[in-house]
């Protein structure tokens, strides 16, 4: 067995999304698998399944660093701080 | 054109039943099917084979000038005699054997896709567009019967298993391709293109080629013992699946759903 992910569309401009994933012995069961597991209530118009040993998976470490980099995220305080008190210093 | 109402109705109810009673064995392996993905699978099948008896029965309730409202349909599906009913032993059939369910839903979907393709130009216009709705789910049924079969197929012991159940499901075979007294009418008004039996010399190609079993040449003329290939009798297996199918309707009659 192996495991698959499955994403659908919606019609219309709306991306891929993942639904979720299953169990099936090769790729012809993996999809009509997904038709009844995800699309039985027309869930989506589209239907991708992807093998999850195709997947291409960075590991914890590639993505990690990425969490701690506040100075990213910023939230626009600053701006509106500055810009405050050039309005009150106008006015 | 005016239709054989009799033979129409009979007809229409043989091919209801069947569709009626497979749908609710199919449904029946929800929780229990060997995989959670086929428990969903083979319950959604069997929905979609209730809703086809659906349109049956809605045809045969126009027939009988009744309005084909839920009760209508419900008193044709779980309110007439055993004697009434026109199904086939194939689909009455009791069995707790996972690969027989499969091997059966191999052999029902494959003949019922071919009944339908048989009413898809029919001149009994309200038949001719079920037909066309229910051949666009049967040609998935099929893919999933067959993607299921192709890949047991590659295991020796399911191969085994698969050989045993067909075996077994064999004399039902007959009874499910019989064409009814009724047919000769039905082909002669065109509301059917070819009668049921015609599928035979193909489900046998089909046999032959995915499991390499032969089907014993004249086993159409072969009756079932319990059912004589006749759909007017009930086989042993049909009181217990309808009292499990009336079981909470049994519970009060007069409730009111």
């Amino acid at each position: 067995m192996a495991t698959y992910e499955v994403f659908l569309k919606k019609d219309g401009k709306d991306e891929f999304r993942h639904a979720g994933a299953l169990d099936a012995a090769n790729d012809e069961l993996a999809l009509v698998m997904a038709r009844e597991s995800y699309i039985r209530r027309a869930e989506g118009n589209k239907v991708w399944i992807v093998n999850r040993e195709n997947l291409i998976v960075g590991d914890d470490d590639f993505v990690g660093p990425n969490a701690d980099k506040p100075h990213r995220h910023h939230d626009g305080s600053a701006v509106a701080a500055r810009r405050k008190a050039i309005r009150e210093s106008d006015s | 054109m005016s239709l054989p109402n009799e033979a129409l109705r009979e007809f229409l109810l043989a091919f209801a039943d069947d569709e009626h009673l497979m749908g609710q064995q199919h449904t029946e392996w929800i929780g229990v099917a060997p995989f959670l993905e086929e428990d969903l699978a083979l319950a959604s099948i069997g929905q979609d084979e209730l809703g086809h008896a659906v349109m049956l029965y809605e045809l045969v309730c126009e027939l009988d000038g009744v309005e084909p409202t839920d009760e209508a349909i419900d008193a044709l599906a779980y309110g007439r005699g055993a004697d009434e009913y026109r199904s086939c032993r194939l689909v009455e059939f009791a069995t707790v054997d996972w690969a027989e369910a499969l091997a059966r839903h191999w052999i029902y979907d494959m003949v019922e896709g071919r009944r339908w393709s048989f009413l898809e130009d029919s001149s009994y216009q309200p038949l001719a567009d079920a037909a066309v709705r229910a051949s666009r789910e049967e040609s998935y049924h099929r893919r999933h019967a067959e993607a299921l079969v192709n890949g047991l197929l590659n295991d020796p012991m399911a191969q085994q298993r698969l050989a045993a159940a067909f075996a077994s499901l064999m004399p039902m075979i007959g009874g499910l391709c019989a064409s009814g007294p009724w047919e000769a009418d039905i082909v002669e008004a065109g509301i059917a293109s070819a009668p049921t039996a015609a599928i035979v010399p193909e489900l046998s190609r089909f046999i032959t080629e995915r499991f390499g079993v032969e089907l014993p040449a004249g086993f159409m003329a072969k009756p079932d013992p319990q059912t004589n290939n006749d759909r007017t009798q009930r086989s042993e297996d049909f009181a217990p699946l309808m009292a499990r199918m009336r079981e909470v309707l049994d519970l009060d009659l007069t409730a009111q759903w």
